[in-house]
């Protein structure tokens, strides 16, 4: 009996950790965060198209009659179902579309994009979680990418061309971009723990800094002969991360998702389960405490952005030997995209890998409404902006959720806003 | 006539808990009423209904006989209701009569500008008609504890109170600003107003009020009349069980020097000297106490025992060793356990759950953590042993810390702090907050430590605490000690006196002696010369007066 008493307290402990009062509201607040930005992207989408010159209205509304350049609903069903690579078929008969395959272009083009961000998501939530904002990740991936490139190009005439000189290859360049990185995140956690200089000026001011000594580098030094762009030599070929199932186009490969789900887990067991997790955790969350605790707190500073760098330089390892095969100086904005993927994911790994997932989406998709449809893709970039813009506004769901009545204004709640409520609680908890 | 407060059959619940179960409680107009029970037991929450934060299940709230419904403390305002909270709601930088009209602004110009005379007359006028003795002109962070707290009690009479409710009214006072309240009581209900206090003191209780509800689990217990009740028969009524009121502390022999102190220097967070010169050791198998007015540099000196501050001149030697370069974590490491002054900032991470506050401060350490990874089971049983041991309530593990009451935070940090087996336990206001039941369970424990042989600093600004628990006790003035006195002997008063910085009469007070701390010798000094004559030779001692 004991026995069994003892594995239902295990399975439970493992499944509190989903139902986690904090990190169900967090889940919540983000699927209401998305749903509402589908809401307001459809006014928006609308009065755009109200806005907008075209021959034949796209949709009418019914009842009023009027007509609207684009159709929210075609929208919608080009952003999400074309992302995916049309695995839905709409108005025909049966849901599916029988000649959808998975490995397919645009899946690709959004998993590729879910497979980066991911990386600077990861880097962004680390740094969240010690209390740290780090803006710096774009500079630390263009650091990183860098690095990869330059090690891996120099390194590839000592390995064999075959299949293991190209994973050892691929390891070297992943290192040397964590490496890179981590150095480049460091230096404004010192910064911060020895000098007492604020770590958003700074990683702000570092991103400039990398892109532009990495541009003058390149342009300089490094630059591939006869191209025309501002970029490295290519990687050869069998140093890239080559897909396994996706057409080459997609600048995809599956092994580099795997590897972010490895990170995700990692990441958080990392953060949960070990000693440097709860000391960061703590650093983060409450530095008083922390220090009362015995936590150095200069030196979990420290690590703390040193790990968060590395993690971008690993995002930009992958950019260079996945994506691209090459630095080049139109580096896009992965590192600034992770910060909100790591406020939508609530700073937590796990939440990472569908926050990312979720804007790849909107990558692949943007793509898809700009082959099919005439709107143009800065409404995709529109309603990203709605999904952070709710996501950043907790309150205002808490606040519905009071007036629904969801919220138990007992103890149980915890009450976190109000120090009063909370202990007030508490006294009636006994 | 009708009560000028009376609650009738209130239920308050909520989700899961009933806070307060069919309360009734009948106050008389003129009249001071204490509301007394242990932590949890309902009393801020039953006070809270009548203030209009809560609304009652289930109940009425009659004011003068007249039934009432308030939504909101404007509501309760406005029927002659105030309540002054424990933590005070003041404006620091600006006067008095500032924060006394505050939101309610006599104004001219057409309400564009705040007719500062008459707004100051008004204040001046009714602190004088209560003899309260308060500088309309004086900014808040100038005046004492004990005069804001007037100002706070001169903000609701302002405001037309008529009921004044006090949640913990003497927590943050010294004895002489204590009598002083009571004073204010005396003349407040002269002049017809009533008073509820809340406490979880018999003895102020018995000392202040006319009549003493006791509230046990949510429960009204009993109202008696302070004429017809002894300390024990209150104790017996809040706890539920016969309770043995004294400490029973006896002598011991200490053994080897286990903290010196040499004089100390400390600096506060805005770099103003806190500690200056202080000296004093502790031996194992003794409590030094620390008493004081509350930022008197306390905090400043045992931050800088524990490691979270850096001295300025002097040292500290632990063990033999000296701790200038030891990190906090370090001397966690080597047994030096920190009940903190601030538990909601220090003490506790207020959103961890109670096992992952179980482990703070060894989450380094087997048998939690080896090779780095945290080894959550074991943290479990731990934070289940400290929650059983010391009785912390709600008994799970699971919730979080800012969910507990004050109280249960207090004793779920010192069963994790007086659990990690220790060599000197820093004990800074262990009680405060804490129930009796769990206050004479406190102060036992830290008598068993002693007992063990343990070395115990215990900082408290309750008197009877320090004075029971202590085998030598000194007091804290502007960062130095004003005295170290036999706790045997020593008065109230004087200690009193000493508080204040003033030097009581030198016959009056028998000084205790304190021997030499500058210790030199890696094993603290001459070995066996000191302990047989510590307590009544004065041989190799030094008396030390203010």
């Amino acid at each position: 009996m004991s026995r069994i008493d003892a594995i239902a307290r295990s399975i439970r402990e493992f499944l509190r950790t989903f139902v986690d009062l904090s990190v169900a509201e967090r889940l919540l607040i983000s699927v209401a965060a998305i749903f509402l930005s589908v809401v307001v992207g459809f006014f928006i989408i609308l009065a755009s198209g109200r806005v907008a010159a075209c021959e034949t209205a796209a949709w009418t509304m019914p009842v009023t009659g009027l007509g609207f350049c684009y159709d929210p609903f075609q929208v919608y069903a080009v952003l999400f179902n074309g992302a995916l690579g049309y695995p839905f078929a709409f108005g025909e008969p049966g849901l599916f579309n029988p000649d959808w395959t998975p490995f397919n272009l645009s899946l690709g083009l959004t998993l590729s994009e879910t497979t980066l961000l991911v990386f600077t998501g990861l880097s962004v939530a680390v740094a969240f979680r010690a209390g740290l904002f780090n803006i710096g990740t774009q500079g630390q991936l263009v650091v990183g990418g860098l690095a990869t490139a330059l090690v891996v190009v120099a390194a590839a005439p000592v390995f064999p061309t075959g299949r293991l000189g190209g994973i050892a290859l691929i390891v070297i360049g992943v290192f040397a971009g964590a490496i890179a990185g981590g150095v480049w995140g460091a230096i404004p956690g010192a910064l911060k723990a020895y000098a007492d200089a604020n770590e958003v000026i700074t990683t702000i001011m570092l991103n400039f800094i990398a892109a532009n000594i990495a541009y003058v580098l390149v342009l300089e030094v490094f630059r591939a002969e006869g191209s025309s762009v501002v970029a490295t030599q290519y990687v050869p070929e069998h140093a890239q991360i080559q897909p396994w199932f996706f057409p080459g186009s997609a600048d995809f490969a599956e092994a580099a998702l795997l590897a972010g789900v490895l990170f995700v887990v990692g990441l958080y067991v990392l953060i949960e389960h070990t000693t440097f997790g709860y000391d960061l955790r703590t650093s983060g969350i409450q530095p008083a405490a922390a220090e009362y605790g015995g936590v150095n707190a200069k030196l979990t500073t420290v690590r703390a952005m040193t790990l968060s760098g590395a993690l971008g330089g690993v995002g930009g390892a992958v950019w260079v030997l996945m994506s691209e095969g090459r630095w080049i100086a139109s580096v896009p904005d992965l590192g600034f995209d992770g910060i909100t993927v790591s406020i939508l994911a609530g700073n937590n790994p796990l939440g990472v890998f569908p926050a990312a997932f979720l804007f790849g989406l909107l990558k692949g998709g943007a793509l898809e409404i700009g082959f099919q449809t005439d709107v143009p893709t800065e409404l995709v970039a529109v309603l990203r902006g709605l999904i952070i813009l709710f996501v950043a506004m907790p309150e205002f769901f808490r606040m519905i959720g009071r007036y629904a009545g969801l919220d138990g204004s007992g103890p149980a709640s915890g009450a976190t806003d109000d120090s009063a409520a909370a202990s007030e609680g508490g006294e009636a908890d006994a | 006539m009708n009560p000028a407060v009376h609650l009738d059959s209130i239920t308050k619940r909520f989700p899961g808990v009933v806070a307060n179960d069919d309360v009734d409680l009948v106050v008389e107009r003129g009249s001071v009423h204490a509301l007394l029970g242990e932590n949890g037991a309902g009393k801020t929450t039953l006070m809270n209904v009548l203030y209009g934060l809560y609304e009652p299940t289930e109940g009425t709230v009659r004011i003068d006989g007249a039934p009432q419904e308030f939504d909101s403390p404007r509501d309760a305002i406005d029927a002659g209701i105030g309540m002054i909270h424990q933590h005070f709601m003041l404006v620091d930088p600006m006067t008095v009569w500032e924060n006394v009209v505050l939101g309610n602004e006599p104004t001219t110009w057409g309400g564009l500008r705040v007719d500062a005379d008459a707004a100051r007359e008004s204040v001046r006028e009714l602190s004088a008609r209560y003899g309260f003795d308060v500088d309309p002109d004086a900014r808040i962070e100038d005046i004492s504890v004990g005069v804001q707290q007037r100002v706070e009690i001169l903000k609701a009479l302002y405001r037309g109170a008529d009921i004044l409710i006090l949640d913990e009214p003497t927590a943050v006072l010294t004895p002489q600003e204590v009598e002083d309240l009571y004073a204010v009581f005396e003349e407040l209900t002269d002049q017809g107003k009533t008073i509820i206090f809340i406490s979880h003191k018999l003895g102020e209780a018995l000392r202040a009020a006319d009549d003493v509800t006791v509230l046990r689990d949510g429960i009204n217990v009993g109202t008696v009349s302070t004429d017809e009740v002894t300390r024990e028969d209150l104790a017996e009524m809040m706890v539920g069980r016969e309770v043995l009121m004294e400490p029973a502390a006896d002598p011991r022999e200490p053994g080897e020097r286990v903290l010196s102190v040499s004089n100390l220097h400390a600096e506060d967070d805005r770099g103003v000297e806190a500690v200056s010169d202080v000296s004093f050791e502790i031996r194992a198998g003794e409590i030094f106490g620390i008493a004081g007015v509350d930022g008197n540099g306390q905090s400043q000196l045992v931050e800088t025992i524990t490691g979270l501050r850096e001295a300025t001149a002097g040292s500290v030697r632990y063990l033999g060793e000296p701790m200038d370069d030891v990190s906090r974590r370090e001397r966690i490491d080597r047994g030096m356990a920190y009940v903190p002054e601030d538990r909601q900032e220090r003490g506790l991470v207020m959103s961890y759950e109670l096992t992952q506050n179980g482990i703070l401060g060894s989450q380094h350490d087997a048998p939690f953590a080896s090779s780095g990874r945290i080894d959550w089971k074991a943290s479990r049983d731990h934070a289940d042993r400290v929650i059983e041991a010391y009785d912390v309530r709600p008994p799970d593990r699971e919730v979080t810390a800012e969910s507990l009451s004050g109280g249960n935070q207090q004793k779920f940090i010192v069963g994790r702090e007086f659990e990690r087996d220790p060599d000197l336990v820093v004990a800074t206001h262990p009680t405060r907050g804490v129930d009796i039941g769990s206050t004479e369970f406190i102060h036992d424990r830290l008598l068993e430590l002693r007992a063990e042989g343990k070395a115990v600093l215990l900082v408290s600004s309750k008197l009877d605490e320090v004075q029971g628990l202590s085998d030598r006790l000194a007091v804290m003035h502007e960062g130095a000690f004003s005295g170290v006195v036999d706790p045997e002997t020593v008065t109230e008063e004087e200690l009193g006196l000493l508080m204040a910085g003033e030097s009581p009469d030198d016959e009056s007070v028998e000084t205790a002696r304190v021997y030499e701390a500058a210790g030199d010798g890696p094993h603290g000094g001459p070995a066996a010369d000191e302990d047989d004559d510590r307590r009544n030779g004065p041989a190799a001692d030094e008396e030390v007066d203010a």
